[in-house]
């Protein structure tokens, strides 16, 4: 955002720059089980994204005194591999983004995973995001989602999210890296599948109240799709032995 | 690196049961005492970075993303370009790897996969050279995402191989245009590391994690099909003859993994 | 398994109040909580779940630390467990490993240990909890059919520590393990079980 422009044409005789219609989503495919080491682990590429999540514990609070005695604490770290970037090497270690994400994604796992059942303990995400290429926050939530469940971590409900918004003054549903930067507004949001409460909404930019509803109806429509693609994710680790498929990144 | 509390205090009955299995003339998991684990190695897979390889041997797996950049040179060394290397173990990769800066068992490792290659001199740093106060620098962060022993030489492996695959950028008016290539980056060698741990009477290479808490000396020797390009010595002591012997096996499994790297 | 269906955490598995593991009630309804398939009797059965001990679980610890009063065990659960010197005969040391029964487990999930005893030196496999019970099998037929190979002792922590005697193939114990962990999932993994054992016979 911040550089919406109207001169940069994000839209083609209806369709988008890349030949989506504005309620498409990109091609995504998901892995499940791709780390020994982790206690949960999926792997998702989304367009041009491709994220990592591992999933460890409950384990053992560090430090001890922030432990809580009644419930599991979440813990999330979202980081950016100093190669994930089309542009120059990136730093490594955390920055202001990148805390600002780790905590709205924890937020997301706090109101779902069942924290009473794990007392003292921690339970960590990690997300590791290898390629960036617009949405790696929403992706991030949906390959969680699928690492937490590869982990027997217990959860009241699935999430799945997309980042939705407006470009060239169509909304529109999950947003390339140029309608990110150039188009007018963007809006992830995580839905629960079962209830469809809405776990994860942020906003960035301008849309009318009539524009910010249909945006969230077709956020609503997309998390369904997502959903599905989770769940074939999950069955198809879940029919073969494991290992029988290799990780190809 | 990735001990657990309880494979410290069960080290020594492991060790007896490890020395017992080796009398068999076998490892834990199989292998014979020279023999690598089977290795597997992707190229090209991240698009963001200029190029990239995904390693795995074994159950061990570790990324490499090599970036470039346009930076100022080092003022002794005006006309040459700069290799950085950096390594970052993941907490996703051992439950014992925390989170924070750099330790020095990451230091270490993105040490020693360096040193492998500019020792090697395999990327010619002149060719890295622009213009007056513009070189390129070459990137290469390591990424560790399942540590099942013996990190540095997949790491390394990871290393070398993604720069097998590394295109040179385009550079207009000193500054990198990112996507487009004008050929591939030379290499005129290709290092490989290779490592070794001894436990009892018995030197393995290419430890797993359970001979990594056992071991008690452990070298690290990185080569090319002619030259000794880089030594890491662990923990512990070794013979003159046992260095000959790590020396020995650091050639013959480092030519075995440079067939597999150009194919 | 391509009959059976998949579930996911938050799907209902019942419209009326059933108390299982890895499931949670509410509204009267019974909802998964982990991932799983429903039988062929349609019943829910998890797929992966975090290890919660129950009373008379079988554990494999390893001491970690001697203390004055006892000793503290490592019991591959986020906090170990406290064993009193003076429920033990002889004294321990650091890098023992015992077997034990789940006597309690307090609120917050903290076990007392009871039947103590020191188990002679072998291999410690680390193996997922969640899998147990396939390892040992109905009655105890996995479990049979490895050490009938094997050539030596298992005794399988529930939670997920396997002690391995001296005496066993340790090599192909590992493999024997590694399948159980790759197949626990699918139908036919006795019978996969005994091609790979007779297979691997010397």
């Amino acid at each position: 955002m911040g550089n919406a422009n109207p001169n940069v044409k994000l839209m083609k005789d209806g369709k988008r720059l890349d030949g989506r219609s504005s309620t498409d989503i990109r091609k995504i495919r998901i892995e499940v089980g791709i780390l020994p080491n982790a206690a949960g682990s999926a792997f998702i590429e989304w367009g041009g994204n491709k994220i990592i999540c591992g999933v460890q514990g409950p384990r053992e609070c560090i430090p001890k005194h922030g432990a809580d005695p009644y419930k599991a604490v979440v813990k999330c770290r979202y980081m950016m591999a100093p190669f994930a970037s089309h542009d120059e090497h990136g730093r490594s270690g955390p920055n202001r983004r990148s805390n600002e994400l780790s905590k709205v994604i924890r937020e997301v796992f706090e109101s779902l995973i069942i924290t009473e059942a794990f007392p003292k303990t921690q339970i960590d995400i990690y997300i590791e995001v290898l390629q960036a290429e617009g949405g790696t926050r929403v992706a991030a939530v949906t390959v969680a989602a699928v690492a937490l469940s590869n982990a027997g971590i217990p959860m009241k409900d699935m999430v799945s999210a997309v980042a939705v918004g407006k470009a060239d003054g169509e909304v529109i549903a999950d947003l390339s890296r140029e309608e990110d930067n150039f188009g007018q507004s963007d809006v992830p949001v995580a839905f629960s599948n079962r209830d469809g409460n809405i776990l994860l909404l942020q906003m960035d930019g301008l849309m009318t109240r009539g524009e910010l509803g249909k945006a969230m109806d077709i956020a609503q429509e997309s998390s369904k799709k997502l959903y599905k693609l989770q769940t074939d994710a999950l069955k198809e680790y879940y029919e073969k032995p494991h290992g029988a498929k290799k990780f190809q990144l | 690196m990735g001990e657990e509390f309880k494979d410290i205090v069960l080290h020594q009955m492991r060790k007896d049961m490890m020395v017992k299995t080796f009398k068999t003339g076998q490892r834990f998991d199989g292998r014979k005492f020279d023999e690598l684990r089977p290795l597997e190695i992707q190229k090209g897979n991240i698009h963001t970075a200029e190029a990239s390889s995904l390693v795995k041997l074994g159950l061990t797996q570790v990324l490499v993303g090599i970036k470039f950049d346009v930076l100022t040179p080092f003022a002794d060394r005006p006309d040459e370009g700069v290799i950085m290397s950096n390594a970052e173990l993941s907490p996703v990769a051992s439950p014992t790897f925390e989170t924070g800066p750099p330790d020095e068992n990451s230091i270490e490792l993105a040490r020693v996969v360096d040193r492998g290659i500019r020792s090697a001199e395999c990327i010619n740093l002149k060719s890295l050279f622009i213009e007056e106060g513009k070189v390129l620098a070459v990137f290469i962060d390591i990424y560790a995402l399942n540590h099942a022993g013996n990190l540095v030489d997949a790491a390394s492996i990871a290393a070398i191989a993604a720069l097998t695959d590394a295109k040179m950028p385009k550079v207009e008016n000193g500054k990198i245009v990112r996507g487009e290539f004008t050929g591939k980056l030379p290499l005129s060698s290709l290092p490989v590391a290779v490592t070794s741990i001894k436990c009892s009477d018995y030197w393995l290479v290419d430890p797993s994690l359970e001979e990594e808490y056992v071991k008690e000396s452990k070298i690290t020797i990185a080569t090319t099909d002619k030259h000794v390009c880089a030594i890491q010595k662990g923990k512990g002591t070794m013979t003159r003859k046992e260095l000959d012997n790590a020396i020995e096996i650091a050639f013959k499994r480092g030519d075995d993994i440079r067939n597999v790297l150009k194919h | 398994m391509s009959s059976r269906k998949i579930i996911l955490p938050g799907d209902r598995i019942s419209d009326k109040v059933l108390r299982m593991p890895n499931t949670y009630i509410e509204n009267e309804m019974t909802y998964a909580a982990v991932v799983g398939m429903s039988d062929e009797t349609g019943k829910f059965i998890s797929l992966e779940s975090c290890y919660k001990p129950v009373f008379e679980d079988v554990l494999i610890g390893i001491v970690t630390d001697v203390r004055h009063s006892g000793y503290s065990v490592d019991i591959n659960l986020p906090s170990s467990a406290f064993v009193s010197a003076r429920d033990m005969r002889t004294p321990l040391n650091a890098g023992d490993v015992i077997a034990a029964k789940v006597v309690d487990v307090d609120e917050v999930g903290e076990v007392s240990l009871g039947d103590i005893r020191k188990l002679p030196r072998g291999e410690i496999i680390t193996f997922p909890p969640s899998k147990v019970p396939r390892l040992i099998g109905r009655k105890s037929s996995m479990l049979l059919l490895i050490k009938e190979h094997v050539g030596g002792e298992l005794i399988v922590g529930n939670n997920g520590f396997v002690w391995v005697s001296e005496s066993a193939d340790i090599p192909l114990v590992y493999k024997a393990v590694n399948l159980v962990i790759e197949k626990a999932h699918l139908t036919g993994l006795t019978d996969n079980m005994q091609e790979f054992l007779i297979a691997n016979k010397k």
